[in-house]
């Protein structure tokens, strides 16, 4: 049982009441917008909100009509291959770069690691907005603005600082004598990165993988200035959706990620146990 | 094979290019000794074994391997097996699969593997434990997994860094005898290092006691105990009362020391420069006799008794005597006096062959 | 190999600078093989991300055109001053130069250009310029004939404001960013009351971030507390729902909080069931200031639950109850030595959400309506709409020296390697 916070004065039975509602009055913060959504998505009417019939439970008033939609929607379906396409190839750039990158900054020789750090972190806090007008002026120039590439390359920027967080956080708490030891029975460097290193840090790279994925999924400022029609996202078709005062579609759309994110955070945990299981009490 | 398995050729360490961890180190290891690097922590034991397995590079010197450098040999190739002081197991491998690694990394036949492993399970007595992970095995059985993993590729070289030092004390002493058994047993060369000197004196053909990256005194354990060299080995090594004086007279092996409270005391010269010059004498407790008939020795001294500390087998006696009040005496339990009582005084007396005296 | 005939002949008492040297090669070769591995990532986002940046940032003092459009008038203007009238050869060396940028392309964009720092003179020069094939009728001044063009050409504004661009770099979008400008005489000055806009919003974007800031300290040191406190699994779960929101797709987010607070939304319409209100007093709580700050705070709310929650897993109850051993009564025991040993997680947390907030673009843009809008929303709309990227970029900068700055901040208290989102 949690050990309430001590308000001045009060028992300790009334503080832990108090203290629990007030949490459970943020998760409901946290949670309840994104769940009231999901049974909205099944409206009958056109609406964004509870019908009587809903609230009645009247079968009726439920439909799978806007996921139906979705279905014939060519530009949904369009924007759903465009997100899934873009932000793997940005989350396999991302994963290959910030892991090999992880990897060095992990040596204790190298050198001004912490500034270097800063840099390749940077992408993560400066405002979207900000890299995306310079990604703008500079697309032009070279004549990315408008293609996927460009849209990849600005995807796996943001992504990078990701995985090369996972990773040196996997990496920090790797035994180095492992490798010692594999190396004392006689395996080259390489065989010990294949056979040693690689699947011990393997979960963390998934991790900063998915990570990278989402961040690209998730993704429309940078959509919003640097892609065409053709390059639309589930985000940014959803950015117009909202603006243009629309259909409950994007609710449908909107309960579909929800799953998507919620499986990504199953994994990410599944990922977590399992790294934690296998280093665990082994030392 | 002639000539030693290992040779360090003035050696010399530094991790920041400042201070020297190991400084101008000479040591020469023949087949099939058991040598135990022995030193309080961070007196640069580690430090040596990692050159000498090539984790670390010697800052300066040479290291021989059956008298060939290995200076620039990588670790890979060196076939020098270790077991490390967290054992690192590989934790996503089970027992057997770590077992079969190096035996993987030679790319031995799948029999060959499967046989060669069943063996050293058999050995370390593991035979059910060959399709677990490590970290669902007790401290006493990782450790002799790691022990079989450092053996299974037959080295002529086994290095071992305290691994005995996560494991409780029972534990430790059984795996002692263990160890030295399969050292017996398969002749290896074995490079041992731990900062416990029971653990050193029972394992060890020879010891090397480390200090400050300088070895003080290379010797079997015998003769480390009874005759250390310097104040360092003497007090390292057992208990041990040091006593400091000028020396009067040296004459034939032995010499007058004067203590400062003006005591004389007659000691066998080990190392130090003749009279005049400063020396420390070096006493074990259990050499101290309690009321020595008259004659018997030529030290003998009226010392008063502070503290008994009863310690089962035998006591612990704290005395003030020559000016010390640190003095401690160490009895037999069978071999009890009449009237040692703490606030006594009572006569103390030494042989001159059993106080040594040490340069500084 | 020389290394080794030296390594011979070193000794101990060697004054240190042959250990020195060659130690030093050791560590290079170790660092250059470290290196090797960060300088692709490195590289690649001095490309993608540093570089564009720059360009970005030197947009923003960037200011060619006159230069290359107009450089005889912009000699000529050198010399004059406002105060006089100015000299017949300006307005026919003008005339020639208008034209010749009219046929080279430059007109449009040196147009654009004096209409942001001299509004309304944009037509004025357009026309000028078409007006200048024919040349001024017999007898009659190059001054008369821009006057009879456009009137405006009388006042002098719009050849102070030309002559105000005679360098090929610019302080006026930076000046436009404050709210300030400059006179006839080249003197700063503030624009007049209805023009100011960005400084103001600079100060509200501040605002609104502190505001979210600390409502998220203030709704996380319950729940990361609670955490802290829980045994594991059961913090485990509780954790799934803070991460929840967290991995949830930004849109979503957003749309729910439009679903929830618009004023045919749930909200409302619970409020209304109820009887609380009547279906005449619909409260707007969507497209303002406080649909902004509940969306922002809901969304930035994990950043700060995180960094405080790890931070007060590591402090071990023992420390209260040796307070509360030696006779704290626990309220004061809890203010003494709990809430300082939590304070570095509450300030990286902090900091973290005041960045993320002071740039975000996407909730405040879609919810905020006409009075919830932050300072991002004025950079995209001139890098959209009104194309001023020059101000796009000034404000951009100014934003992003101002996060920098944070994020330095942060680097020092907390360290980059601290710096874990969500994982
Ligand atoms: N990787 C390293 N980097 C820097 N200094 C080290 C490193 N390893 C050991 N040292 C230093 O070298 C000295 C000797 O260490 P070590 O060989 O581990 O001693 P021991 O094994 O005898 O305890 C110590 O002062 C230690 O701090
Ligand atoms: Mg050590």
């Amino acid at each position: 049982m949690a050990k309430p916070p001590p308000c001045f004065g009060l028992p300790g039975r009334i503080r832990n009441i108090i203290h629990k509602a007030v949490c459970a009055s943020v998760y409901l913060f946290l949670v309840a917008p994104i769940l009231v959504i999901i049974p909205l998505s099944f409206n009958a009417e056109p609406y964004f909100t509870f019908t009587p019939g809903m609230l009645t439970f009247d079968p009726e008033a439920f439909s799978t009509r806007w996921y139906r939609d979705i279905w014939d929607n060519e530009q949904w379906l369009r924007a759903i291959r465009n997100s899934f396409f873009i932000g793997i190839s940005a989350a396999v750039i991302a994963t290959t770069l910030g892991t090999v990158a992880a990897l060095g900054l992990s040596q204790a020789s190298m050198p001004y690691r912490t500034a270097i750090m800063a840099v390749l972190l940077s992408p993560m806090i400066v405002p979207v907005i900000i890299t995306a007008a310079g990604l703008y002026f500079f697309y032009s120039g070279i004549g990315l603005s408008q293609t996927f590439p460009g849209l990849i390359l600005a995807h796996a920027t943001l992504g990078a600082p990701f995985v090369v967080i996972t990773v040196t956080a996997t990496l920090s708490g790797f035994d180095r004598s492992l490798t010692r030891a594999s190396a004392s029975m006689g395996a080259t460097p390489a065989y010990t990165f294949f056979h040693i290193i690689a699947p011990l840090i393997a979960p963390g790279v998934i991790s900063g993988g998915l990570f990278a994925f989402i961040i690209s999924f998730d993704e429309v400022v940078a959509v919003l200035f640097l892609s065409g029609t053709e390059q639309r996202t589930i985000p940014r078709q959803m950015w117009s959706g909202i603006r243009e005062s629309i259909s409950p579609t994007i609710l449908a759309v909107a309960t579909l990620l929800i799953l998507v994110s919620v499986m990504l955070l199953l994994t990410l945990e599944v990922l977590r146990r399992r790294n934690e299981r296998m280093r665990g009490i082994g030392i | 094979m002639t000539g030693p398995a290992v040779r360090f050729e003035r050696v010399q360490k530094s991790y920041d290019g400042e201070t020297l961890v190991v400084k101008d180190l000479n040591l020469s290891i023949p087949h099939g000794e058991f040598l135990t690097l022995l030193g309080p922590s961070g007196s640069g034991k580690s430090t040596c074994l990692m050159m000498l397995a090539g984790f670390e590079s010697a800052t300066g010197g040479k290291i021989y391997l059956n008298e060939e450098s290995i200076n620039r040999v990588p670790p890979h190739k060196r076939n020098i097996g270790m077991v490390f002081q967290n054992y690192a197991l590989f934790p996503h491998k089970t027992v057997a699969e770590n077992l079969a690694y190096p035996l993987k990394v030679r790319k031995l036949g799948k029999t060959d593997i499967e046989a060669k492993v069943a063996r050293a399970l058999d050995r370390v007595q593991l035979k059910r434990f060959g399709n677990r992970r490590p970290a669902m095995l007790s401290g006493g059985q990782q450790q002799r997994v790691a022990v079989a993993r450092a053996l299974i590729f037959d080295p002529e070289i086994v290095l071992m860094d305290e691994p005995l030092g996560a494991l409780d004390k029972q534990l430790r002493e059984q795996m002692q005898y263990e160890i030295k058994d399969i050292h017996e047993n398969l002749g290896v060369t074995v490079v041992y290092v731990t900062h416990d000197q029971t653990e050193a004196l029972t394992m060890s053909n020879r010891i090397a006691v480390f200090n400050d990256g300088v070895i003080q005194q290379l010797a079997p354990p015998l003769d480390l105990y009874e005759k250390p060299e310097n104040a360092f080995v003497a007090g390292f090594i057992g208990e041990n009362n040091q006593l400091r004086g000028l020396v009067k007279s040296a004459r034939g092996g032995e010499c007058v020391v004067q203590l400062h409270d003006g005591s004389l005391v007659t000691a066998r010269c080990v190392n130090v420069a003749g009279a005049g010059s400063a020396t420390t004498l070096s006493l074990r407790p259990e050499r101290v006799e309690i009321n020595p008939p008259d004659g018997k020795h030529p030290n003998r001294f009226e010392g008063r008794v502070e503290q008994l500390l009863y310690l089962g087998d035998h006591m612990r006696i704290r005395v003030s005597l020559c000016g010390h009040d640190d003095f401690i005496v160490k009895v037999p339990n069978a071999s009890m006096h009449p009237g040692l009582n703490a606030g006594n005084s009572m006569t103390f007396g030494w042989a001159p062959e059993n106080c040594r005296a040490l340069e500084g | 190999m020389t290394t080794i005939s030296t390594s011979a002949g070193m000794t101990i008492d060697d004054d240190g600078r042959a250990l020195k040297a060659k130690f030093a090669r050791a560590e290079r070769a170790r660092q250059i093989k470290a290196a090797g591995l960060v300088a692709p990532l490195l590289a690649f986002v001095l490309i993608t991300f540093v570089v564009p940046i720059g360009l970005m940032m030197y947009r923003s003092v960037d200011d060619p055109v006159a230069v290359r459009a107009i450089p005889r008038t912009l000699e000529l203007l050198n010399h004059w001053s406002p105060d006089s009238a100015p000299p017949e050869a300006v307005f026919k060396v003008l005339g020639e130069e208008l034209l010749s940028a009219r046929e080279s392309g430059d007109l449009g964009k040196l147009a654009t250009r004096l209409n942001y720092d001299v509004p309304g003179t944009r037509s004025t020069l357009m026309r000028t310029a078409r007006a200048m094939r024919r040349g001024p009728a017999e007898g009659r001044s190059h001054r008369d004939l821009f006057e009879t063009i456009d009137p405006k050409w009388r006042g002098g504004e719009i050849l102070a404001g030309l002559k105000s661009l005679n360098s090929p770099y610019t302080r006026s979008y930076y000046l436009a960013a404050a709210d300030l400008t400059t006179n006839l005489y080249g003197d700063i000055v503030a624009k007049p009351p209805h023009q100011r806009i960005y400084v103001s919003l600079f100060v509200k974007t501040l605002w609104v971030s502190l505001l979210v800031t600390a409502l998220c300290i203030l709704l996380a040191y319950p729940v990361a507390y609670q955490m802290a406190t829980l045994p594991a699994a059961t913090a485990n779960l509780l954790m799934i729902l803070v991460l929840l929101p967290f991995w949830t797709s930004l849109l979503v987010r957003t749309t729910a909080w439009i679903v929830l607070l618009q004023s045919n939304g749930v909200l409302n319409d619970l409020l209304v069931a109820t009887g609380i209100l009547g279906d005449e007093g619909r409260i707007q709580m969507i497209y303002n200031m406080f649909g902004t700050v509940v969306a922002m705070t809901h969304i930035l709310l994990p950043f700060m639950v995180l960094p405080l929650y790890s931070v007060m897993k590591t402090i071990p109850p023992n420390y209260l109850r040796a307070a509360e051993s030696m006779g704290a009564p626990p309220a004061r025991a809890w203010l003494d030595i709990y809430l300082p040993l939590t304070l570095p997680g509450a300030g990286a947390g902090s900091i973290l959400v005041f960045i993320l907030c002071i740039g975000y673009y996407i909730t405040p843009e879609l919810v905020g309506g006409r009075t919830g809008q932050l300072i991002s929303s004025a950079i995209a709309y001139h890098m959209q709409s009104s194309l001023n990227w020059g101000l796009a970029a000034a404000l951009g900068t100014l934003l992003l020296v101002g996060v920098l700055a944070l994020y330095w901040l942060y680097n020092r208290i907390a360290g980059v390697d601290s710096l874990r989102m969500g994982g």
